[in-house]
């Protein structure tokens, strides 16, 4: 910390500043102008072991691809395409056992130009069944999520209802505000190709920041004004409150940024090459805001103004970030945090200590609530998650939340093991058993 | 910060909330209180010691608070004997099999208590002395401010005593116990309820529970009446949540 930032701490009303709670309000006085664009040389196409996502290849190594084109294909589900991040040549393709992608990445090349999909057969977004079907083909289909369970939902998915966040509320998140400046016509056209996506409603969550010219009305779709406080911004605890998922009721949840990229995709037919991207973190000199490509590479993103020392890059917040190297397709924030994960030695004593009562009793006090946003009955929840009754559970709203929902949760009660991990394999049976 | 609300932290912030009520029991009953405090402070800590070794179950700081309850609110006049057997039912079947604070169904002083004064009958309650009533006001105040202490408790049991006090006429030493268990016993955040609503139902419970002990139930001791409504009302602190429950889901029909 530099000697004014320290001098400012004296003064309690500064403390807030000094935690870095404020730093995504003082990025909004950024005109989006002013934020630089960066494409890093290397980007890939990932998935995860546990993805389990089986594709077939559209493009070979050595191959040079346009921005946008076609790259693989998913193989349960073949209308389903993801599409180069940038344009340039395919540096290097890793495929797990049965064919499972582990990543496809990319070294860009500026004049690779950009790939334009054939758009004419959506008119704009008015004829669904094409939408549905060009945005299977443009690679939008990830950036959608389907809850119960959070996964990418299927191509011929009917949801009940659809939540766009406009807001975010997780530390030093990118204002969507930010993102949709000046980008009111592609938002609003990107909402009316995705409320025919759906019977139900489409619930756009905002706050304060959004800009009243923003809320036009448009048919089916409701503006929801929510506290800017976190937890409140988080999607799964607005649809347990206002649309609550079930086995037979999927509700989707999309970024504002993203309809805001639909709506521009389906005027143009190119698929937009960047979003804004917030990087933070305490192993950081400065918080910065940018414009990057999905899959960006997060080391070239923060190389110039990590602090000396061994340092972790978790995509997404520091609350729910995941370690990683690449950014993922929902993720839009980069986490820079001091230390490599040591392992230090224990004594046996005070490891069984630790390890025999696990999990660890939570108390229900004021600050579980506040994780919650006082929104569902959080001990009762907790207290099913945990003791893995997953019938109380559903009953308590845990099919519309994913590991992201329980984060801030984790992080006030040590919870061990972490009440995401406990969440995510109940989620994982009651799919195994709804399945068999 | 990660984890700043785990088990031992709330069991401090509840040792420190209750620092007020503690010092002015020190004060009021001199070195008695002390000897006193420090012998079920041992006995306690070495059931808490015994279940660590053997079952590897983590000592918490929540043993203090239950030595301090039983410590103020158990009978006078006990030998170290039954005392020493009244404590450890309370701590070892209140809590400790259970697998510690935290897993607990009931509140271990209240078992202890209810232990010692209804299994011992002719040793007399302790008289609390007035002052520990009003120092209860500041250990609400740190406890609610740190949201160990739901608010809402106190405010449910608060409305109906005061009810009590000025249209039934409730007498001072009643008061001051059923102030006094209200900290100590019934606003444990583990064994009171821990829904918004049930936290209302569950104070009102307590509040009419003394209310209706202190007007039905002739030549009980005023802590008595309190330690025995805190213990009825922490057995129906589940049911009070599956009703707030229940409320809550009601209310969501509409929602699908």
């Amino acid at each position: 910390m530099r000697r004014t930032d320290r001098d400012q701490c004296r003064t309690a009303a500064s403390i807030a500043t000094c935690l870095g709670l404020d730093r995504a309000d003082r990025s909004l006085k950024l005109a989006s102008s002013d934020i630089q664009t960066r494409i890093t040389d290397q980007s890939a196409l990932f998935a995860r072991p546990e993805d389990d996502f089986r594709i077939d290849l559209l493009v070979a190594e050595g191959e040079r691809v346009a921005q946008g084109a076609p790259v693989l294909r998913s193989r349960r589900d073949p209308e389903l395409t993801l599409v180069a991040p940038v344009a340039g040549e395919i540096a290097s393709i890793e495929l797990g056992p049965g064919r499972r992608l582990g990543h496809v990445l990319f070294f860009h090349m500026p004049d690779g130009g950009r790939h334009i999909h054939d758009i004419s057969a959506s008119r704009s977004g008015e004829d669904a069944a094409a939408t549905r079907a060009l945005l299977l083909s443009a690679g939008f289909w990830p950036r959608l999520r389907s809850r119960p369970f959070g996964r990418v939902p299927a191509p011929s998915e009917k949801p009940s209802a659809l939540f766009v966040m406009a807001m975010d509320t997780r530390p030093d998140a990118p204002p969507p505000a930010l993102a949709l400046d000046r980008r009111e016509e592609a938002f609003g056209r990107g909402l009316r190709a995705l409320a025919r996506l759906t019977d139900g409603p489409v619930d756009v969550c905002h706050d304060d920041a959004l800009p009243k010219t923003m809320l036009g009305s448009i048919d089916g779709v409701r503006w929801r004004k929510i506290s800017s406080v976190h937890p409140h911004g988080l999607a799964g605890l607005q649809i347990a409150t206002l649309h609550p998922a079930g086995i037979d009721r999927p509700v989707w949840d999309m970024h504002a940024e993203d309809v805001a990229d639909i709506g521009e995709f389906l005027a143009s037919g190119q698929v937009p090459e960047t979003r804004l991207v917030s990087v933070s973190g305490p192993a950081l000199q400065e918080h910065r805001l940018m414009r990057s490509q999905p899959g960006a590479d997060l080391r070239a993103l923060c190389f110039d103004i990590v602090k000396p020392g061994p340092h972790r890059l978790l995509a997404g917040s520091r609350l729910d970030g995941v370690e990683s190297r690449w950014l993922s397709t929902r993720s839009r924030q980069l986490t820079v945090l001091r230390g490599a994960a040591t392992t230090t030695r224990q004594h046996w004593f005070s490891r069984a200590l630790r390890s025999a009562g696990r999990p660890l009793p939570i108390i229900p006090t004021a600050a579980l609530e506040q994780a919650f946003g006082g929104m569902l009955p959080s001990a009762a929840l907790v207290r099913a998650i945990v003791s893995n009754d997953a019938e109380n559970a559903t009953r308590l709203g845990a099919l519309s939340l994913v590991e992201e929902d329980l984060a801030l949760a984790d992080n006030a009660t040590a919870a061990n093991p972490r009440l995401a991990i406990m969440l995510r394999s109940m989620l994982d049976r009651i799919a195994t058993e709804k399945a068999g | 910060m990660r984890g700043i609300w785990d088990r031992e932290t709330v069991a401090l912030l509840l040792l420190a909330a209750s620092l007020p009520l503690v010092t002015t029991w020190l004060v009021t009953v001199g070195t008695e209180g002390i000897l006193r405090l420090g012998f079920v402070l041992i006995s306690a800590g070495l059931w808490h010691v015994a279940f660590m070794l053997v079952r590897a179950q983590p000592p918490s700081f929540a043993g203090a608070l239950t030595a301090l309850a039983i410590a103020i609110l158990a009978p006078a006049g006990l030998g170290p004997i039954p005392m020493l057997l009244g404590i450890s039912f309370g701590v070892v079947a209140g809590e400790l099999v259970f697998g510690g604070w935290g897993r607990n169904v009931v509140n271990p002083a209240t078992v202890a208590i209810a232990f010692l004064g209804f299994g011992f009958p002719a040793s007399p309650w302790p008289i609390l002395p007035i002052q520990l009533g009003w120092s209860v006001i500041a250990v609400v105040a740190i406890g609610a401010f740190f949201g160990v202490i739901s608010w809402r408790v106190v405010a449910g049991a608060g409305i109906v005593l005061a009810a009590g006090w000025h249209l039934m006429g409730l007498t001072t030493p009643i008061m001051t116990a059923a102030a006094v268990v209200l900290v100590l016993l019934v606003c444990d955040p583990v064994t009171s309820a821990a829904t918004s609503l049930g936290r209302w139902l569950y104070g009102l419970l307590y509040g009419a529970l003394v209310l209706l002990f202190a007007l039905g139930w002739n030549g009980a001791g005023s802590v008595q009446i309190a330690v025995s409504a805190a213990l009825l009302a922490s057995l129906a602190a589940p049911l009070l949540d599956e009703i707030a429950i229940r409320v809550w889901l009601a209310r969501r029909t509409h929602l699908g």
